[in-house]
Parts: C-alpha cells; sequence; structure tokens
C-alpha cells in the first residue's frame, strides 16, 4: 500500500511537474474549451446544449490518447522499465497507475469545464450529477484503455504518436463533439459509431441528464464497458518491460486491433 | 566450504542462431565480490542480465540466494541490488521521492542516510534529469543497495564517475562486502577488478577463459615482470646494454625497460653492470604484471586462435 502511495503520489505530482503533461492535461484542452466555447456558440447553437460532456471528452482524449502512450512508450524506450523491474516494480503498477493518476487530472479539467460551460456559455448542465460522473468514468476507462494498449503496443514514440490520431482525429470530427451525431448522413453514422466518442456522448448527455431523454443507451455502455476492459487486458498481455526484447510489430498492432470490436460490433447493431 | 550465493551451471544464451553464452559455469560465496570481465560482446550483460531475472536463459542452471531468477524474478527483486549499464529513472523524479518510491517497493523504509553517504544530500530535491551522470549513477547505486540485498549486481559501476567519487564507491563496496553482501561487478576497467574483487573471471565469446584471485590470474600468464631503469647518463639504454636472464623490450620516457621471469636475478645484474660502467641509478621499478596486462594476453591469444579457426 505504501509503494502504491508514494508511486500514485509521484505520478499525480508528474502531471503538473512535467511540461509536456501539464500541457496535454490542462493548457491545451482548456484554452480549446474557452475558444470553442465562444465561437461554437455563435456559429453552431447546437452546440451548447452538448458542450459539457463534449469538451469532457476533448479533454480525455487530449490526455488517455495523446499523452498515456507517449509516457509509456518513453519511460520503456528510456530503460525506466527495466529499473522498475529490477526494483520489483510491478507490470500492473505500471499501467494502472498512470490511468488513476491521469483520471484525478481528468476530473479537475472535468469540473472547471462543467462550471465554466455552464456559467459563461450557458451550455446545459447535468442533472442526473451520478449518472453523469458514471459515464465520463466510463468514457476515460474506454480511452485510458486504448491508449495504455497504444502505449504497449507501438514500437516507437513516432509510430504511438500515429496511431493516436488515427483515432484522435476521427472522433473529433465525426464522434459528435462538435455536431451532433443525428444530423451526420447515415453510413457516416455507422462509421462514427466505432469511435469510443459517439457512444461516449451518448452515454454522458443520457445518463447526464442533458437534453431530451432517449432512454438508456445500453448498446453504448456495453461498447465502452467492453471496450474498456478488452483494452486493459490486451495491454496486460502485450507489455514488455524492454524494447530490445520487442516482438514483430506487425503481429502486436494486429492483436491490439482487437479492442475495436466492441465497437464495430455496436456500429453493425446501430 | 564457504556458502555458495551465487551458482552458474553450463548457463546458455542465445540470440537467434548466434549463441552469446556456452556451457558457462561459475560459483560466487558469500560476501565475495566477483569481478566479471571481458571485451564488448564476450557475454557479461547476458551472463548478468540473466542472473538478474531480465533475460531467460536458453539452457543450464542458475541460481541466486537459492532462486531460480527467470522462474521467481519478484521473490529475487527482494534479495537482490541491481545498478544496470543503461536504466533510468522517471526524468522529473526527484532523490527524495526516487529513494521513497523504491523503498516502499521494495517494503523498506527509506533510508536517507545513504543519500547522505553517497554525497547527494543537496541533491534530494533535484529531478533525475537534472543530475549530472555521476550522480545519476551513484542515485542508482542508493537505489540498488536501499534494501540491504544479499547479493549486489554492478554493471561498470564507476563509468563516468570522478576520481573521488570513484574513490568514495570503491569503499562503499567493500564496506558492503563486510557486511556480508555478495557483490558480482562487471566493468572494463581492469585497474578497479584488480583492486576491489576477491576474484574475476574472464569472459571470451561466450566462454570462461580464465578464473581466480586477481594474483592468481597475473601469476598464470607470461610471469614476466617488468623492470624499469633510469640512469644518470643513460648507458643502458645508449648500448643496449644486454643483461642476462631479462629482455630488453621498450624504451619509455629515458626509461630502459626489461621484462624477466626472475627479477632479483635481473636487477642484481643491472646494478652490477651499472657499478662496473660508472653510472649511477636515478630510479629503479619493479612491477609484477598486471590484470591488465594478463587480461591482453588472454584476449589477444583468443582473437589469434580465432583467426585460426
Amino acid at each position: 500500500m505504501n509503494a502504491f502511495l508514494h508511486h500514485f503520489s509521484y505520478d499525480f505530482k508528474t502531471g503538473i511537474r512535467d511540461r509536456s503533461r501539464l500541457l496535454m492535461f490542462y493548457l491545451f484542452p482548456l484554452v480549446f474549451f474557452f475558444l470553442v466555447g465562444g465561437l461554437m456558440g455563435s456559429v453552431n447553437p447546437s452546440f451548447v446544449p452538448t458542450m459539457v460532456p463534449a469538451m469532457v471528452i476533448f479533454a480525455v482524449m487530449c490526455a488517455a490518447l495523446l499523452t498515456l502512450p507517449n509516457v509509456l512508450v518513453g519511460a520503456r524506450e528510456s530503460g525506466v522499465f527495466r529499473s522498475y523491474r529490477i526494483n520489483g516494480v510491478p507490470a500492473a503498477s505500471i499501467l494502472a497507475i498512470p490511468v488513476l493518476g491521469t483520471l484525478v487530472h481528468m476530473a479537475i479539467v472535468g469540473a472547471i469545464v462543467a462550471v465554466a460551460g455552464t456559467r459563461i456559455y450557458g451550455a446545459t448542465a447535468p442533472t442526473a450529477i451520478p449518472g453523469f460522473l458514471a459515464g465520463a468514468v466510463l468514457v476515460y476507462a474506454a480511452y485510458a484503455g486504448l491508449g495504455a494498449l497504444i502505449g504497449v503496443a507501438a514500437g516507437s514514440g513516432t509510430s504511438a504518436i500515429l496511431i493516436a490520431q488515427v483515432l484522435y482525429i476521427p472522433s473529433i470530427i465525426l464522434g459528435g463533439l462538435m455536431v451532433p451525431l443525428s444530423i451526420l448522413p447515415g453510413a457516416l453514422q455507422r462509421i462514427a459509431l466505432i469511435l469510443p466518442a459517439s457512444h461516449g456522448m451518448r452515454v454522458m448527455t443520457s445518463l447526464g441528464g442533458i437534453g431530451a431523454g432517449a432512454g438508456v443507451p445500453w448498446a453504448s455502455i456495453a461498447a465502452l464497458g467492453s471496450g474498456a476492459v478488452l483494452s486493459f487486458v490486451l495491454a496486460a498481455l502485450l507489455f514488455q518491460w524492454d524494447t530490445r526484447a520487442s516482438q514483430p510489430g506487425g503481429a502486436r498492432m494486429a492483436l491490439a486491433l482487437l479492442a475495436l470490436v466492441p465497437y464495430a460490433a455496436a456500429a453493425l447493431a446501430g | 566450504m564457504e556458502e555458495s550465493v551465487v551458482s552458474v551451471r553450463g548457463f546458455r544464451k542465445c540470440y537467434g542462431a548466434t549463441v552469446a553464452v556456452r556451457e558457462l559455469s561459475f560459483d560466487v560465496k558469500r560476501g565475495e565480490i566477483f569481478a566479471l570481465l571481458g571485451p564488448n560482446g564476450s557475454g557479461k550483460t547476458s551472463t548478468l542480465e540473466s542472473l538478474e531475472g531480465l533475460r531467460h536463459p536458453d539452457g543450464g542452471e542458475l541460481s541466486v540466494a537459492g532462486i531460480d531468477p527467470s522462474r521467481q524474478p519478484r521473490k529475487l527483486a527482494r534479495l537482490i541490488g541491481v545498478q544496470l549499464q543503461t536504466s533510468a529513472l522517471p526524468p522529473a523524479m526527484t532523490v527524495d521521492e526516487a529513494m521513497r518510491f523504491f523503498a516502499g517497493y521494495h517494503r523498506v523504509a527509506a533510508r536517507q542516510g545513504l543519500v547522505e553517504k553517497l554525497g547527494l544530500g543537496e541533491k534530494r530535491s533535484v529531478q533525475y534529469a537534472k543530475l549530472s551522470v555521476g550522480q545519476q549513477r551513484r542515485l542508482a547505486l542508493a537505489i540498488a543497495v536501499c534494501h540491504e540485498p544479499r547479493v549486489l549486481f554492478l554493471d561498470e559501476p564507476t563509468a563516468g564517475l570522478d576520481v573521488q567519487s570513484r574513490v568514495d564507491l570503491h569503499a562503499m563496496i567493500r564496506e558492503l562486502r563486510e557486511g556480508g553482501t555478495t557483490v558480482i561487478l562487471a566493468t572494463h576497467d581492469m585497474a578497479e577488478a584488480e583492486k576491489l574483487a576477491d576474484r574475476a573471471g574472464i569472459l571470451l565469446r561466450g566462454e570462461l577463459a580464465a578464473i581466480g584471485t586477481p594474483r592468481q590470474l597475473t601469476a598464470s600468464g607470461a610471469r614476466r615482470t617488468r623492470i624499469s631503469v633510469s640512469t644518470e647518463n643513460g648507458r643502458l639504454l645508449a648500448e643496449d646494454v644486454a643483461i642476462s636472464g631479462a629482455e630488453l623490450r621498450r624504451r619509455d620516457e629515458g626509461y630502459a625497460v626489461y621484462f624477466s621471469e626472475n627479477p632479483g636475478k635481473a636487477v642484481a645484474a643491472i646494478l652490477a653492470w651499472l657499478e662496473q660502467a660508472g653510472d649511477a641509478l636515478v630510479d629503479l621499478r619493479v612491477e609484477r604484471p598486471t590484470l591488465e596486462e594478463r587480461f591482453l594476453e588472454i584476449t589477444s591469444a583468443s582473437a589469434v586462435k580465432g583467426e585460426q579457426r
């Protein structure tokens, strides 16, 4: 327990102490939120009601998808994992603690977005706070799982960034963050459902009581939940202590792609 | 019979078709400082990393403090300390945080006295990335010994350290040995091995070429003692004087350098010749072969063998 607390405390502090993490956890998502909040409200009024979940998901993607993989790849490449291994740090802690530390940072960012969004920009506040929080945690788990998986499966920092961008950019455009999923053409809606962000928007608006209720989106909850579990299981399986011990990259990436199966299934089911 | 803490029996390690270590066997006793020597690619790091549980052997049996390193790595981590040649800590981790972090995983209280002892007392709140190479290595050593391991593995422990830090580190290694810690060190620094090690093994192409105390290793070579002589008039040099039982090999900075298997006789002959020639002795040095010379002798013999194959 002592070791876990020291590790967690160190990791949390690093989120503020490390400039690149500070940028991606706080500065970039919050500056984006304040800019987009002002601009999008006048350009696209349909954005305002869902601003809070959309910006929370955006922040989660910045942290879990764009930052977490690099943290893991960087530590492996520089030999930090080797130091951990010879000192008995379990692989589970190496994966779990950055995920939990980042969750706390995201809770802080989420609170800022929720308060500022409703007070400054007139965004719809969640009426069911526990449901909203549960949805946010589920979305975070789904993206953190994918981030951890990319971090262990990618052969280098460059490939981790490229792989993360393949999920990140479509999520921004098609994930229902900027424009509602319902206004997309039918085929694009199907494609959008392969992205966790689309399910995240459904879950957070529905469970958070934002806008007209369309019932509990069980399919999206199942996709996010099973996607998160599958991603973490695959990340644990593919975890390696040492870059030198790498197995062929193609096989690893093929296995990692299995993490998208729940989302693909949800997209097929509509 | 002294207790053997590290046992290597028929150890074999391959990387694809390349055999890095073949049928290696040796023991290290409790409280012994054992140096593993060898040129790059000789199998030192493969052997060390397999003993540390970082690599899986392809054959043979390894035992460290009674544990098979590849089967019980977590249990092993509590009994050994390791200072790797290539490793790192998170760049933003401070010295104090590192000590608490790893002490926590070793389930011991952080020994802050160690930080002082290793000259890092004023760097407690400095991040790892901002420490000098020498300070980073000292921190790695502090972490390696924070849980008082039974076996300490050191890979090039003094690389990048200044002279004073080196002396301090050697003193600390000896102190650990006095406390019963077994130390296995891999080094390229022969003087360090000769000074520190109780025994040393020389690895060549994955095989143990020689093993013994530094004295035994040097004695098992050509056994030629170096006699360096400087005189007032430099007549030994000028006249290429032949001395019975010694061979004049080199002229180093005004010194005539002889090599002899019978140094007592050779020195007496040199002094007699000087007296007879009317020249006066300025300096006389008699040096037994060093471990480095013996190492070079073994490696060059191996290179010749390799070429003949």
